[in-house]
């Protein structure tokens, strides 16, 4: 208790000062806010005159009606950039799963902790892009590069995610089945991943829909994918309606992953994690 | 195992010889002896009460017995017939604890729950792709003789605080480990099936040649089920005092 805080009669309930009643997340929420506030200030005063209704115009007449006549191509493409994400996508769990034990507060020493997350952050940072253009500048401008890029952009988020599942689960069973004889191993596939593994499937699943939407960007700079194909119908003169016709495919791959992931994540959830008693 | 079927009980030559021994044995915790100078020189055959008010150190005590604690001095021994003394971390497959947090996945099924228990005796392929249905059916009737046979394929999270309590003394009899830690092993539990899981724990001890060490309040199941009691001094941790309850 403060000790400033007036002596009270026993019984009574201690008021606290004003200071011991702030809330920290209401604080923030308040800051964000003014900095909302101050930020749109700025950039409406500093925005630079533009034509907005001369550029709509020249967007409609370039972009529309959308040019399918290549899609053969496009429809290849596509298919690559999915093999693209798919193949990035599951070496990064694997890879991710032996990172994150690394990198959980619970089970790995501090000094293995930091070291791991310094790595996952890193891998973090750099936007899939530029995990892209080097993997593009060693491997060639193929979708090798893209697998590359994606793995290691994917670690870095599904690492967190991981370490965070494994920290937010009770070790004590595992460490229990150790003591009554099972291996580290029997002691992780038996005490640990039927409790984390609900989640882990959960995050793989949201990876593989933004990998989908990644690998179609990172084709930008040439590693492979329906990238490859924007890029080049915009290097064309007349390739803009090319360019709506390869975005409206992506979008509708993008929208139907959406609800195929979507319809796989709560079948497997159902599945895995049953629902508590006071449901 | 129920009541109906004959038992078979071994002749005193044919059950395994086990001792537990501890020397100096003591554990300081926030600057407090909790017990020191402990030396506890048990035989198979034993059902050992704990005793002592809350707090006074009985977890700790057991904790150190399965080495999940480092005691501050002194050591813990076991010997298995003429086998040479080993620590709690080496004879972890002969040991069977049921944890007074119980300690069990959450995410899995009752049966899973009580599969686990022989996870040491089986090598890790054998256990990869689930059990041998000879388990799970010796598994299922452990489970037929604590009352929760119809649990077998609930969640863990579905299951009622007394039956999660079953469902770990379960795991520890379908271990069937040489040296039982049972920390208030029956706390959730109502009075017949209190008497009835100490019982069955009593006869492992004196048919078997087990050695059970369990964490208790209630002095008429002491009374009744225990062969020693060893009650630990919340004043004096020197003072822990082991006395014979049957003879």
């Amino acid at each position: 208790m403060n000790p400033k805080t007036t002596p009270l009669k026993s019984g009574q309930l201690p008021v606290r000062r004003w200071h011991e009643r702030l809330n920290f997340l209401n604080v923030t929420v308040i800051l964000f806010l003014f900095l909302t506030i101050f930020a749109g200030k700025s950039m409406l005063t500093n925005n630079r005159p533009a034509d907005v209704a001369a550029g709509i115009r020249y967007f409609f007449n370039k972009f529309f009606p959308p040019d399918f006549s290549d899609w053969p191509i496009i429809f290849v493409s596509l298919g690559e950039t999915f093999q693209i994400a798919i193949i990035a996508t599951f070496i990064s769990i694997l890879l991710s799963l032996i990172i994150a034990l690394g990198a959980s507060r619970n089970i790995a020493p501090t000094w293995l902790v930091q070291t791991t997350r310094m790595f996952l952050n890193i891998t973090r940072t750099l936007p899939s892009l530029i995990w892209a253009f080097l993997f593009v500048i060693l491997f060639g401008a193929t979708p090798i590069a893209g697998v590359f890029a994606l793995t290691f952009y994917s670690l870095g988020y599904l690492g967190k995610f991981f370490s965070e599942t494994f920290e937010s689960v009770d070790v004590q069973v595992a460490r229990g089945l150790k003591l009554i004889g099972a291996s580290k191993m029997q002691a992780f596939r038996f005490g640990l991943w039927p409790n984390v593994k609900a989640q882990v499937w959960s995050h793989s699943l949201w990876m593989l829909e933004y990998n989908i939407r990644s690998a179609s960007i990172v084709g930008l700079v040439g590693a492979g994918g329906i990238g490859m194909e924007l890029n080049k119908a915009m290097d064309m003169a007349s390739g803009f309606q090319k360019v709506t016709a390869i975005l409206i495919c992506i979008l509708g791959i993008v929208i139907l992953l959406d609800l195929l992931s979507q319809a796989i994540r709560r079948w497997i959830t159902s599945k895995v994690s049953p629902k508590s008693i006071s449901e | 195992m129920t009541e109906n079927q004959p038992k078979q009980v071994k002749s005193i030559s044919q059950l395994p010889r086990i001792r537990l021994q501890t020397r100096d044995l003591g554990l300081r915790r926030n600057g407090n002896w909790l017990f020191q100078n402990l030396e506890l020189n048990i035989s198979g055959g034993n059902f050992v009460a704990v005793l002592g008010p809350s707090g006074v150190g009985k977890s700790s005590l057991l904790s150190c017995l399965c080495g999940s604690e480092k005691p501050t001095e002194g050591t813990v021994n076991f010997k298995i017939d003429n086998e040479e003394e080993r620590d709690p971390e080496s004879i972890s497959p002969h040991l069977g604890v049921i944890f007074q947090n119980l300690r069990l996945t959450a995410h899995a099924t009752v049966l899973d729950n009580v599969l686990y228990g022989r996870l040491g005796k089986y090598k890790l392929k054998e256990t990869l792709w689930g059990f041998s249905q000879k388990s799970r059916q010796e598994a299922y009737t452990i489970l037929e003789d604590l009352g929760i046979p119809h649990l077998a394929y609930k969640w863990m999270t579905q299951t009622s605080g007394g039956e999660q309590q079953r469902t770990a003394i379960a795991r520890t009899l379908f271990h069937d480990p040489k040296i039982i830690l049972a920390d208030e092993p029956v706390s959730n539990l109502d009075t017949y099936y209190a008497g009835r899981i100490l019982g069955l724990l009593r006869n492992k001890a004196m048919e078997e040649g087990k050695i059970i060490l369990c964490a208790l309040h209630d002095p008429q199941l002491i009374n009744r089920f225990a062969d020693l009691a060893l009650s630990l001094n919340p004043e004096h941790p020197e003072g822990w005092r082991l006395r014979k309850v049957h003879g």
